[in-house]
């Protein structure tokens, strides 16, 4: 082929080409925005470095506490009193009264399981690993391993919960005791309202979860930051769970209502704002707010670098 | 209808303004023109952005260093560099047009304004870059408006926003290597194939898509709040009228929007739902039929295949929208993406219109009209299809479409991709803080009865809603057997509401409950009456 015959092929073959590789930019733009997120739920993490060892927990199961319900601790069910009595206790909140007629209520609590200490640092971190979840407030990650994690939100508690759920459910390093239990239908939740103020104060009607005084041997409250859960012994708490008061707040399922205590879940308040339970005060409160039946209110949303959680096992499919 | 066979005889080239040689030896004035643009990079805008200040300087050194190469060379081969000046009608009377449409929109939706600095900048930053890349291949640069059009264009679609702006001088850069380096031969002539501007917005509108990474532009507000400046359907057509009278464009705007037009019809015929959500043809796409693809350097000749062109953009547009949205990627890109296309095609239309003509039928269909001004009987077609469309509501009129309540019922009736375009609308008010919108979307997936059920898309909807404290998705996300609903709150209301994305921050509860009851809101009427 002659040098013109060439040239004017090369022009006859361009435009279609160009128009086709057009077209063809056009198809692989789209399929590689196909891939992208349909929702923004963050950045997510599956690098987050994890410590080799946490002493008194077990790094093969999630850093959960190293015994044999994997710090899962029995709460006998039945009834125990509620809220607030002023003529008992003089530093009692009016959300605490039981009704304008009645300080205190009783309520039947049937038997769960409450962790014996806050979800550390170490264990929020297994799960944003596992799962990839986005750390919204990075300081929540900042802490040693086994301090309580805190700046994490209501939804981030309940995702953490669901998790911990399967991971137990599937899981070879799930205990047989534990494992027997969760074949019997129990399930990893944030504590309700009620569920949560039995395992802080018995049934004996306790201010704190130690007597009815403040102690500062007992709780960490009125300090500066978080300490490592379980720093604090109490051998007088009625089940031996940690940190019941101080440290940090703890999210609980409940939506926030006025008392009497309902256990359903308020479907008839649905036009109000978002408002949910936590409970036991935290590291930087005073006396007042750290006694088992103080409640605290929060924004579901809300990551504060005093507000965190636990978890419970319970026996229903709520989650 | 009286029809005469003759030919007009003033449908040729415009002729080219006499040119003046201003200066031999103007090298220096690319360097007075990054002078300038340092000296815009102290504007407090760009101060108040370390990127921002950074990519004014990154295109700054860039200059320099051009400059400084174009320099040496030159020196060491004794030769020196030429401006000459030419004003054509086409830059100028183009630029005020687009001016006039940045005017009025920006008093109604003031970051226009605000952009103003940064505009300015971007044309000294393209001028700059036009004379050094003429400068690099020949001696003279045709001084003029040239410019002007090409940026007013880029930024009537697409602006970075500042931290990235960087990828804007880019945008611009590439645009004018597009214009000096991409050409053919037409009509014995090497011309530019791309209109500088939809090539470089072409090009830039693939990358984004493909990066998922539109946020990093303004482009959808772009598109969305030029309807917030009434009239704006009738402020566009005026000023379509004067670019159609001095450069005879009337049939490629005429026939793009005669395509989407119908098409829209057609299609809310056929399915009872309009095809652009909220508009028959969408503000910004309007805008682009007058101002993107009427460049007629880049545009066919013949009036035929003018009237071609614009109904294959009418069609591109229409088939881009409906691809976009389908792949999931932003639809505003859709008058984007076809216009390189078009431009490939002209030579393709330019010679299919000449074998027609060549051809036995072309005769037998001709009617050639008797009117000496073709152009003025095509304007005056296309004024009476723009006031029957206004006067039947289809362009400044409020939209069914706007509603929300009307996309729920044309859902619930199992219209036609109603069901999609409910939960697209929903998805960009939850992208905006709607909780409402977020808990809809959650249910939608939880029930699985409008789209797929997906376990994970629903908690991460519920779990957004009930972070922004919509307390039926904080219910929701405990796993009831039964998905809890509650209506718009208050400030679901002013996003929800904001046809054409008119801010209501600051809309008294009672008015904008009032908005919300013409909109078809239920629960709005009932609170309504209740107080």
């Amino acid at each position: 082929m002659s040098e013109p015959e060439q040239a004017r092929a090369g022009r006859r073959w361009g435009v279609p080409v160009a128009e086709v590789a057009l077209i063809a930019a056009v198809w692989i733009s789209l399929r590689l925005a196909g891939s992208a997120p349909g929702l923004d739920v963050g950045t997510t993490d599956r690098t987050v470095p994890l410590p080799p060892e946490v002493p008194g927990f077990s790094a093969d199961a999630w850093y959960l506490p190293d015994d044999h319900l994997l710090g899962f601790v029995e709460i006998p069910g039945g009834a125990f009193t509620m809220g607030s009595d002023p003529a008992l206790d003089r530093l009692a909140y009016d959300i605490e009264r039981w009704s304008p007629r009645v300080a205190q209520g009783s309520v039947d609590v049937p038997t769960f399981y409450m962790g014996r200490y806050e979800v550390t640092v170490a264990q929020y971190a297994a799960f944003v690993r596992a799962t990839g979840r986005a750390v919204v407030e990075p300081s929540a990650l900042a802490p040693p391993p086994d301090h309580p994690v805190s700046n994490v939100s209501w939804t981030d508690a309940l995702a953490y919960a669901r998790w911990l759920d399967d991971e137990l459910a599937r899981g070879e390093a799930t205990p047989p005791g534990l494992r027997a239990l969760l074949d019997e239908g129990w399930r990893v939740a944030l504590p309700t309202e009620a569920q949560w103020e039995k395992a802080a104060r018995g049934d004996d009607g306790r201010v704190y979860p130690w007597g009815d005084e403040p102690r500062q041997d007992r709780a960490v409250f009125g300090a500066r930051g978080t300490a490592p859960v379980g720093t604090l012994e109490c051998p007088e708490c009625p089940y031996g769970l940690s940190d019941m008061s101080g440290n940090v707040w703890e999210w609980t399922r409940s939506p926030y209502q006025p008392y009497p205590y309902d256990e359903s879940d308020d479907r008839e308040g649905l036009d109000a704002e978002a408002l949910w339970i936590m409970r036991g005060g935290a590291f930087n409160d005073g006396p007042q707010n750290i006694r088992a039946a103080s409640r605290g209110g929060a924004d579901p949303g809300a990551r504060r670098p005093f507000i965190g959680f636990r978890v419970a096992l319970v026996r229903s499919a709520a989650r | 209808m009286a029809a005469r066979r003759r030919r007009s005889t003033r449908s040729g080239p415009a002729r080219e303004p006499a040119e003046r040689t201003v200066s031999r030896n103007a090298l220096y004035l690319p360097l007075a023109l990054t002078g300038l643009l340092g000296l815009l990079s102290f504007m407090p805008r760009v101060q108040g952005s370390v990127r921002l200040t950074w990519s004014f300087w990154g295109a700054i050194a860039v200059l320099l260093v051009w400059q400084a190469a174009l320099s040496l060379r030159l020196r060491g081969a004794g030769v020196g560099r030429s401006l000459t000046t030419v004003f054509r009608k086409q830059h100028y009377v183009q630029a005020m047009v687009q001016l006039a449409v940045f005017a009025y929109w920006g008093w109604y939706w003031r970051p226009v304004y605000e952009f103003g600095g940064l505009l300015l900048a971007q044309l000294v930053f393209a001028y700059t870059v036009d004379m050094l890349v003429q400068w690099s291949r020949r001696e003279s640069y045709v001084l003029g408006f040239g410019p002007f059009p090409i940026i007013f264009s880029i930024n009537l679609f697409l602006w970075f926003r500042d931290d990235w702006f960087y990828l804007q001088f880019l945008m611009i850069a590439v645009g004018f290597l597009g214009k000096e380096f991409v050409r053919w031969q037409r009509d014995g002539r090497r011309v530019h194939i791309f209109n500088p501007s939809a090539f470089a917005l072409g090009l830039f509108s693939l990358v984004l898509i493909a990066t998922g990474t539109t946020e990093l532009t303004w482009g959808s507000e772009i598109a969305s709040t030029l309807t917030l400046a009434p009239f704006i359907y009738t402020h566009l057509f005026l000023l379509g009228l004067i670019v159609m009278y001095f450069f005879s464009i009337t049939l490629v705007a005429a026939s793009a929007a005669a395509v989407l037009f119908g098409g829209s019809a057609l299609y809310s015929a056929w399915t009872g739902v309009p095809y652009f959500i909220d508009s028959d043809i969408p503000a910004a796409v309007f805008l682009g039929l007058h101002l993107l693809i009427t460049d007629p350097s880049t545009s066919p000749r013949t009036p035929p295949g003018k009237m071609v062109f614009g109904a294959l953009y009418g069609a591109g547009v229409f088939a881009l929208y409906w691809i976009l949205g389908s792949a999931g990627a932003p639809t505003f890109y859709d008058k984007l993406l076809c216009v390189p296309l078009l431009n490939l095609s002209v030579r393709g239309i330019d010679t299919l219109i000449h074998r027609l003509k060549a051809s036995p039928a072309w005769d037998a269909f001709r009617v050639d009209w008797v009117f000496s001004r073709p152009n003025l009987a095509h304007m005056a077609v296309w004024v009476v299809l723009f006031g029957s469309m206004s006067a039947l509501g289809r362009t400044d009129g409020t939209h069914p479409g706007d509603r929300l309540p009307f996309w729920i019922e044309a859902c619930q009736e199992g219209r036609r991709n109603a069901c999609d375009r409910l939960m697209q609308l929903e998805a960009t008010y939850c992208g905006d803080a709607s909780a409402w919108a977020c808990n809809e979307l959650g249910a939608a997936y939880a029930e699985g009865t409008i789209t797929e059920p997906d376990a994970e898309l629903s908690a991460a909807y519920f779990a957004r809603a009930c972070e922004l404290r919509f307390q039926a998705a904080c219910l929701n996300l405990l796993e009831s057997d039964e998905v809890a609903r509650a209506s718009p709150r208050t400030l679901d209301l002013r996003l929800l509401l904001r046809a054409g994305g008119r801010n209501l921050m600051e809309t008294p509860e009672p008015e904008l409950l009032d908005r919300a009851c013409m909109h078809g809101w239920g629960f709005a009427c009932e609170r309504m009456a209740a107080l």
